[in-house]
């Protein structure tokens, strides 16, 4: 079954070679495009969806030109995860080592 | 702008508390299913691993570790009946639109404009998290997940992995 895989982790798409992948490079959980933007959603999954036709060789990744409004580093992952937590009042991961 | 290094970031965040080092999936090479239908004449499915269920489903486990389990959600299910469980993302804006990770709008209308030839009635959505089985995930889920896409006559899918 041909596939496109649509990520925002390009290190990990370095490792697992999906035959045919496309990358965003927004923050984890927009890899389809961001809230609140139909158009831009479209012309991502358009763009990736694409690759199914032009893709001519396996494990080559497709950097989609698109740009996140600030920049963002894994502090700010990290920091975004813990606001998320308490703003939804979450309990934080617990799960230990040799758990 | 450089993309974030999450493997090595992630390594060095949980060894740093302890655990043992993941062993991330890495293939040398990578499989090839030639496509040979213009995309406007094909059957499209969506597996998204977004940790999205509907209400009445067993809801995932928002840190799940081993969660081989996944979900059939039909393309039609109103949004309002479906929530999210994934705490290794911010998710915050997915909750308030489940397209940008679960795009099943955006691609019911790429089908309608026939960008597509058509979008398979059930989505595959999944949450998995931290894996450590990965070879039960490939031996026992995968199948599962193939038989159902067989069925409807899939030929071709999009993984958004979350």
């Amino acid at each position: 079954m041909p596939t496109i895989y649509l990520g925002s982790c390009r290190d990990m798409m370095e490792l697992v070679k999906p035959p045919r992948a496309a990358f965003v490079n927004f923050p984890l959980g927009h890899q389809c495009g961001k809230l609140g933007e139909p158009e831009l959603q479209t012309q991502i999954l358009k763009d990736a969806l694409s690759l199914f036709e032009s893709a001519k060789s396996p494990g080559k990744i497709e950097d989609l030109e698109y740009t996140w409004d600030v920049p963002f580093t894994w502090q700010d992952y990290q920091k975004d995860i813990s606001d998320m937590l308490e703003a939804e009042g979450l309990a934080a991961q617990n799960w230990k080592p040799n758990a | 702008m450089e993309p974030i290094k999450y493997v090595s970031c992630l390594n060095e965040t949980y060894q740093a508390e302890g655990f043992p080092p993941y062993r991330w999936s890495e293939f040398d090479s990578s499989p090839w299913q030639p496509f040979e239908k213009p995309l406007n004449q094909t059957r499209l499915a969506l597996i998204s691993s977004g940790g999205i269920f509907k209400e009445d489903q067993a809801p995932f486990d928002p840190w799940a570790v081993n969660d081989l389990s996944f979900r059939e959600i039909d393309v039609d299910v109103d949004f309002k009946k479906l929530n999210l469980h994934h705490n290794y993302f911010d998710h915050r804006d997915a909750l308030q639109d489940f397209n940008v990770v679960y795009p099943v709008d955006r691609l019911k209308e790429l089908a309608e404009a026939g960008f597509i030839g058509s979008l398979a009635p059930t989505v595959i959505s999944l949450g998995m998290g931290r894996l450590y089985k990965r070879t039960a995930l490939q031996e026992e889920t995968v199948p599962k997940i193939l038989k159902i896409l067989q069925s409807q006559n899939v030929e071709a899918v999009l993984l958004v992995p979350a």
